[in-house]
């Protein structure tokens, strides 16, 4: 761990903030939190080398103020990255996370957990993605005007799109030109499926485990390991026990079960950690916060990990990820996207025909 | 005058080789000589070259996006059509940098107004950074350089407080994307700030035209060193920031109330105050400003600038044109590339060089570089956690997040959700949701 970076994909901590403390950070002291998974010490203790804090607002905000309340996430990121200087430091590419693991800081970079929150719009995509976000789960738990959820793999909602719709996959299109992740984690398996086949780049699932291991609808499907596999993508796994042994319960061993049951379908090379620390009520014994994953870490060597191996899922593979985003990125010379159906309605024109005179 | 002008331009483009060529070059060097004689036109390119323009308000962004869906692949900026405004007019109108506003319409206050700012944001963004004769810019350093640099450099302005859904992470997030200046409303009163128009009738208040959180939102755009402008605002809300706020503030787009007795513009008493704020009043051209009539000519405006330069100085004076945001202009002021022809009047009116040079630029470019200084002074001073109460902001489509309930079983993050009060439902989509 000293010689590459743990990355995790995916921390709740900016949910934590926002419903205890309503995101007064000046209340807070990261130092000596005392409820939560992650604070300093054990980021420290934990040797967490770069984290995709989760800029998260729940689906109830969808078609309400999502989009601002996903902006005081955003901002609340920011803010605990300057609060804390010497701990953080904010990243936004590849070589921004290993400048900082030189620094021996934790690289921090934003994650938007739910299409709602762009109120399916490419202008507020590109405008975060400015702000610094560099992944997109494309669901949480709730469709979208234009992606399926998991959820409706349950059965216990309907599919309103059979995956994406034609504007999902503008979103798709727009995500690969501007360089941002693409993350499958709370997807449906047709969206996993549809976004593979349609993707330039790879994708990430910042935070899902093994189907075959436990099956949970969140978890990703054997064949889906192998698709992500040949598009050199990355599934990073999940510590949440209904995740892990589908049950209240579980282990660091059962864990460590999901990344020995990727490497053998799939390979080592599309393994990282995707802890989802702060954002569940149960983590396995053994890995009862940030400071206990080198304990995983240690586990899969004892299993017959090679060094290599072990050093891909720490972070090798989610630098080589976001690498070929950004090359894909570099590559795309195309204008950004703009849907190509109106939006005039009539309470719009009337609108302005009454506010011409006011636009003054 | 006007007369002039357009030859003048038709010899600046009458650069073709051919047969009209030096009948072209003949008629212009006549022009030119007459001009020089009358009153020195070379003079106002010569003076507008070293100072070219920095406008405080400018629409397209809206246009763009009522003509033309913020598609900017269908629109060739150099030319456009049916607007004012376009990159060849703006260099014919010495225009070297404009505050462009991303204004959304009142309506969609209390709805998708944060969403629909993102995307006008978006729209100068794009539009600043695919044309190379653009640039983007966000300091006063960046600004000099960009005149160096031969470019056109753009500012980006909020136009109404309802932008930022009374949130301060929003306002920090837009400051993040560029923004530089807001006006705290349009013609719709926000939660914490007064508009002076009636038009909208949304928290009508007495008494209380800033309140305390407007109050701290002054607070935080010094703390940010973003501009606050006070066109569109009530006199009282414009009294209390000009009292409240440690930096110089502008009217980007207002004229003098004395000359033009409407609600938009300035009085005397708010000028006088806006003198010792060492703010800027950045005149609009719009007719019913200028004249309070459907019709004015440039000398109309220039009665503006004699009035508000006697009362309180030159230096206290710009220009905010409000092309695109407003439908009738004076004669000879029809486009941005007419701003020459308002300067020849002012020289005309024995404006000095020095005047003129801190109307077109230098009054604004020591107003932005002392919001800078404030903000740096402020440097150590905390991004303010303020918020809103709930029963201020009053608004349908606001959630309230409880905190979980850590007994409740769920799958991730879900806990919280379970336990939401949730508003009752309201569509808070100014256009239907599930457009595609």
């Amino acid at each position: 761990m000293s010689e590459t970076p743990l990355i995790d994909g995916h921390n709740d901590l900016p949910w934590q903030l926002l419903s205890q403390f309503n995101n007064q950070l000046n209340k807070v002291d990261l130092n000596t939190l005392a409820n939560t998974h992650t604070n300093i010490p054990k980021i420290k203790d934990g040797r967490l080398g770069a984290q995709f804090w989760a800029a998260y607002v729940p689906c109830d905000t969808q078609y309400k103020d999502a989009v601002r309340q996903t902006l005081e996430q955003i901002d609340v990121i920011h803010r605990m990255c300057q609060k804390y200087p010497e701990i953080f430091m904010f990243a936004t590419s590849s070589q921004d996370i290993l400048d900082a693991f030189k620094m021996n800081k934790t690289a921090s970079l934003i994650g938007v957990e739910g299409g709602h929150s762009l109120d399916s719009s490419l202008g507020t995509l590109r405008t975060m993605y400015q702000l610094g976000v560099r992944y997109l789960t494309l669901t949480h738990s709730c469709n979208t005007p234009w992606v399926d959820n998991w959820l409706v793999d349950t059965g216990s909602e309907p599919s309103e799109h059979k995956g994406l719709s034609s504007f999902g996959k503008q979103v798709i299109a727009e995500m690969n030109r501007l360089g941002m992740l693409i993350d499958l984690a709370h997807v449906s398996e047709e969206v996993m499926n549809q976004v593979l086949t349609l993707s330039k780049a790879p994708v990430i699932f910042s935070h899902s485990s093994a189907y075959t291991i436990c099956p949970h609808k969140r978890n990703v499907p054997d064949d889906v390991l192998r698709r992500v596999n040949e598009t050199k993508g990355i599934v990073m796994v999940n510590f949440y026990n209904d995740y892990v042994t589908c049950s209240n319960t579980a282990s660091l061993s059962d864990v460590a079960d999901h990344f020995d049951h990727i490497k053998k379908v799939a390979g080592a090379d599309i393994i990282g950690f995707g802890g989802d620390y702060d954002g569940v009520p149960r983590v396995p014994e053994g890995l009862e916060d940030v400071s206990k994953v080198p304990n995983l870490v240690a586990e899969l060597l004892k299993r017959g990990w090679t060094d290599e191996e072990v050093k891909a899922a720490l972070g090798n593979n989610l630098l080589r990820v976001m690498s070929e985003v950004e090359k894909v990125r570099n590559k795309c010379t195309e204008q950004p996207k703009v849907p190509v159906k109106t939006f005039f309605h009539s309470i719009h024109l009337n609108q302005h025909d009454s506010d011409t005179s006011l636009l003054i | 005058m006007r007369v002039l002008r357009s030859d003048m331009s038709s010899w600046k483009r009458g650069k073709r080789a051919s047969h009209s060529f030096w009948k072209q070059s003949i008629e212009a060097l006549v022009v030119f000589s007459l001009c020089v004689k009358i009153s020195g036109c070379s003079d106002v390119d010569e003076l507008m070259s070293t100072y070219p323009l920095i406008d405080g308000h400018n629409d397209l962004a809206l246009q763009l996006r009522i003509r033309h869906n913020n598609c900017l692949s269908q629109v060739d900026l150099h030319n456009l059509s049916k607007v004012s405004t376009d990159i060849s007019r703006f260099k014919a109108g010495h225009v070297q940098t404009q505050m462009f506003a991303v204004y959304v319409l009142c309506g969609a206050q209390q709805k998708d107004a944060v969403r629909l700012t993102l995307e006008q944001i978006d729209v100068v963004r794009r539009m600043c950074t695919e044309y190379q004769e653009f640039e983007l810019v966000t300091s006063v350093q960046e600004l000099k350089d960009s005149k160096d640099n031969g470019k056109i450099a753009c500012l980006i302005s909020i136009e109404g407080g309802h932008s930022i859904d009374s949130s301060l992470p929003a306002l920090r997030m837009f400051y993040q994307l560029g923004v530089r200046s807001m006006g705290l409303t349009h013609s719709c009163n926000t939660p914490w700030a007064e508009s002076s128009s009636n038009f909208y009738p949304v928290y009508k208040r007495e008494n209380n035209s800033l309140t305390s959180f407007g109050k701290v939102v002054v607070e935080e755009m010094n703390r940010l060193g973003m501009i606050v402008d006070l066109s569109h605002t009530s006199w009282n809300t414009s009294s209390a920031v000009l009292s409240h706020s440690k930096a110089p503030v502008i009217f980007s787009h207002s004229s003098s109330y004395s000359i033009c007795n409407h609600s938009r513009n300035v009085p005397d008493n708010l000028l006088l105050e806006l003198k010792k704020n060492q703010g800027l009043i950045m005149v609009n051209l719009h007719n019913t400003f200028v004249s309070c009539r459907d019709e004015a000519n440039i000398s109309h405006v220039a009665d503006h600038f004699d009035y508000i330069r006697k009362l309180i100085g030159a230096e206290s004076i710009g220009i905010g044109g409000d092309y695109e945001g407003a439908t009738s202009f004076p004669h000879g002021l029809e486009d941005v590339s007419k701003y020459p022809a308002l300067i020849q009047e002012l020289l005309r009116r024995n404006w000095t060089e020095n005047e003129l040079a801190g109307v077109l630029r230098n009054n604004f470019l020591r107003v932005f570089e002392q919001v800078e200084r404030v903000r740096d002074q402020l440097s150590s001073k905390l991004p303010s956690e303020v918020q809103i109460p709930f029963e201020e902001a009053h608004n349908p489509c606001r959630l309230i997040l409880k905190r979980p309930d850590p007994r409740s079983p769920s799958s991730d993050q879900s806990s919280g959700a379970e336990e939401i009060a949730v508003e009752p439902h309201q569509s808070c989509a100014v256009l239907p949701s599930g457009r595609e």
